[in-house]
């Protein structure tokens, strides 16, 4: 589907829908309840967005409560879940990474929320996604989409150019990207590339999106979740990121999400992966490199062809145990969702980092206000657009089926500790692929439960 | 006439020095049962058993989680790390502490103040020097680097937290700088007590500052110095926050002691069996270390 296309299917899918859903408001009785509910949001100014609607919703329907917004850094983000899930305290709803929310569903950790969904409207999400994405399990609803963010290649035009790279990334496969990097780290003060190698779940990420592209996979969700990550796909694209490291900045193997962010805004390295964040970024503390920045889709594949990222699908879940307040963060999240400009300012907070899940938020001439759509309208659709036609995600490999395990593999930060044996110990790629099929077999035998 | 009677002295209740002193401790007593004891005898019945964070169900399962921990090459790793952290930790505050000490030992103007300054590092809560040693250790746009370079000292950066080496001494050296003040405070305090004229009679016989430091003050400080070593040695072994904070255990495991690898299998592997195993490993090492230790010392004294 091309953008046209998009925005005219949008346009009668999601103006129906949105009418039907803001049309007819349900009626809400007013709350007695009192007090403050908790919220757990990713770092970044969209949860906060969120959360002042649904204190809209409480002003009006339950005066004595009051939603206030917790952020949970990312590296730290699934230590806090699983301690504070088990100490029977989480928060009364919370905005967390796809593979950890499908994990905490199958889990039977989280209320079914298909009752919000047919408040928000079923038919409107933008065309080529799935409520499943987002997260159902066995038939059932657990999780309501906020936004869905992809990481995607992200150059500086101006050091392609210093280093006399002339093809566009648009044309890229991965020897063409290989040689780029090293290209622009011996002809220019950059390093070529830069992700995150650390012994965390960005790596995890990162590899997901390469690994997904070369054919490989973690498990075969049509056969039974078997692992099938020991193959010559899994073992080639480790060899590729240890033929890039050496083009990143040396420190890449200790960085996460926002070392990255920083090595791209700070004009460190001339090219990154990363979600649309890194713009806002660089706008804020490097100008002169925002200018020069643009997105592509990641390079192709040399055999399989395929460009695809990870797709973060990240919507609000609702713990069900030691959760006072599930009636209301349903009332409220139904509300911000289909209530005045909150969805449209929840994208609005961070572009193109957030992208609208809803068609009728897509469509609002409205979003096109944003001041980035001045000069990176382009980057915004490969964000917005693109990025969902080459979507995958550890959770949904290939978008072939949900799989919970995906959540504690990055909770171990399975993918990286293997890439890890390869740049850190240089365990062969082979060997250290067979090591990373071990540690998916045995969460596989040990978390079989959740998968019956 | 006889004396007018005097009233028999009432026999009221009262306590022997003996049950006073119990009476004083049932405090402390019960505060320790409840902080103490009973945690750690959760934790050794946990150790036995399987359990998961998000369910109550605890399956026993003898001693499987210590057939897991011990069969695991990273908690043989963990322990070598752990070993190598401790040692080196403890070994650099007690000489620099014990050099600190002697120095903060002169009868100079001011020196008060200098002792003041010496516990800023033992006071900053650990989360703030590690967010700040991170920002002085960035290889990029760090003062370390930055200074290294203009002493002329190194050409290349050093990735202090991502190559292994320098990780391991990135954390050693943060370890090393907050707790060096602690072996500094109680050596002081025992130099201060060591008798000057023992100081004179060496002096009168000609003995050097060397011979006076070696004869004179060490034997001195050899008590307090024992009971430091065994408490840093204890601390230091159980450190997790400082290891976390700065390197995650990172890069790869190579910073991982057995307390981030505990942590590891409770939070990120969910077995908190195996994390309750580790734990009793480690309460058992540090035990027998410090009898170990104790009775070493105390046999020299004899």
């Amino acid at each position: 589907m091309n953008r046209r296309e998009f925005l005219k299917q949008g346009a009668a899918l999601g103006g129906a829908a949105a009418l039907g859903a803001i049309g007819a408001p349900r009626q809400v009785r007013a709350q007695r309840k009192t007090g403050t509910v908790r919220v757990w949001g990713e770092p970044g100014p969209y949860a906060g967005v969120a959360v002042e609607g649904m204190n809209e919703w409480a002003k009006a329907n339950a005066p004595g409560l009051t939603f206030t917004v917790e952020t949970l850094s990312w590296t730290d983000v699934y230590p806090k879940l699983m301690t504070d899930l088990a100490a029977g305290r989480p928060a009364s709803c919370i905005s967390v990474e796809s593979p950890i929310a499908f994990q905490l569903m199958a889990e039977g950790l989280l209320e079914p929320v298909d009752d919000v969904i047919a408040r928000v409207g079923r038919g409107r999400l933008i065309p080529g996604a799935k409520w499943e994405y987002w997260g159902a399990w066995k038939g059932r609803q657990y999780v309501v989409p906020a936004h869905h963010q992809s990481h995607l290649l992200v150059v500086r035009t101006d050091v392609l150019k210093e280093a006399g790279i002339t093809t566009s990334p648009e044309t890229w496969n991965w020897n063409d990207l290989l040689n780029a990097a090293r290209t622009i780290k011996e002809k220019t003060k950059a390093f070529g590339i830069c992700f995150a190698l650390g012994r965390t779940i960005a790596t995890d990420y990162y590899l997901s999106g390469l690994l997904h592209s070369a054919g490989s996979r973690m498990f075969d969700v049509r056969n039974n979740f078997q692992v099938a990550f020991d193959s010559p796909a899994s073992i080639e694209t480790f060899d590729f990121v240890s033929e890039l490291y050496p083009s990143m900045p040396p420190g890449a193997l200790g960085y996460t999400f926002l070392d990255v962010v920083d090595s791209m805004a700070t004009g460190q390295s001339g090219m990154v992966f990363y979600w649309g964040r890194v713009f806002g970024r660089a706008a804020e503390v490097n100008p002169k490199v925002f200018e020069t920045m643009e997105a592509y889709q990641h390079a192709a594949h040399p055999k399989t062809g395929k460009r695809l990222n990870w797709n973060d699908f990240q919507g609000w879940l609702i713990p069900k145990a030691n959760n006072p307040y599930i009636a209301e963060v349903k009332e409220a999240l139904a509300y911000y969702l289909t209530h005045k400009d909150w969805p449209l300012r929840y994208v609005h907070s961070l572009v193109p980092n957030v992208s609208p899940v809803f068609q009728d938020v897509a469509q609002d001439p409205r979003l096109t206000t944003h001041p980035f759509f001045q000069t990176k309208r382009r980057t915004i659709f490969e964000y917005y657009v693109e990025a969902l036609k080459n979507a995958s995600n550890s959770g949904n490999e290939l978008l072939e089926g949900i799989n919970p395990l995906a959540g504690i593999v990055h909770g171990r930060g399975i993918l990286a500790q293997g890439i890890q044996k390869v740049l850190i110990d240089k365990w062969s790629a082979k060997n250290a692929v067979k090591w990373v099929a071990g540690e998916l077999e045995q969460v596989r035998r040990e978390h079989i439960r959740l998968l019956i | 006439m006889g004396l007018p009677a005097v009233p028999a002295p009432r026999r009221g209740f009262r306590l022997s020095d003996r049950q006073v002193g119990i009476l004083f401790m049932l405090p402390f007593a019960a505060v320790a049962a409840a902080f103490i004891v009973w945690p750690v005898a959760e934790a050794v019945r946990l150790a036995f058993h399987t359990k998961s964070p998000f369910s109550p169900a605890l399956t026993f399962v003898g001693l499987d989680n210590f057939r897991y921990v011990l069969g695991d090459p990273t908690f043989w790793a963990a322990l070598r790390q752990a070993v190598i952290w401790t040692v080196s930790s403890t070994l650099l505050q007690s000489v620099i502490g014990v050099g600190l000490a002697l120095l903060l030992h002169q009868a100079v103007r001011g020196i008060n103040v200098f002792r003041g300054l010496l516990l800023f590092p033992y006071m900053v809560p650990t989360v703030v020097i590690a967010l700040v040693w991170r920002w002085m250790f960035n290889p990029e746009f760090g003062i370390v680097n930055a200074s290294l370079h203009r002493l002329g000292l190194i050409r290349e950066n050093i990735y202090w937290f991502s190559d292994p080496q320098w990780a391991m001494a990135s954390v050693i050296l943060l370890n090393v700088w907050k707790f060096t003040p602690f072996v500094v405070i109680c050596v002081l305090a025992r130099l201060q007590t060591i008798q000057v004229d023992l100081y004179d009679a060496a002096r009168v016989d000609g003995a050097s500052a060397w011979q006076r430091f070696r004869d004179i003050t060490l034997p001195q400080l050899k008590t307090v110095l024992s009971v430091v070593v065994v408490f840093r040695t204890i601390w230091t072994f159980n450190k997790f926050e400082e290891i976390y904070l700065l390197t995650r255990g990172g890069p790869g495991t190579s910073t991982f002691n057995l307390a981030v690898y505990a942590f590891e299998q409770a939070t990120a592997n969910l077995k908190l069996g195996a994390a309750a195993a580790t734990g009793v490993i480690m309460l058992a090492l540090l035990f027998g270390g410090s009898a170990l230790y104790l009775r070493l010392i105390g046999r020299q004294e004899e």
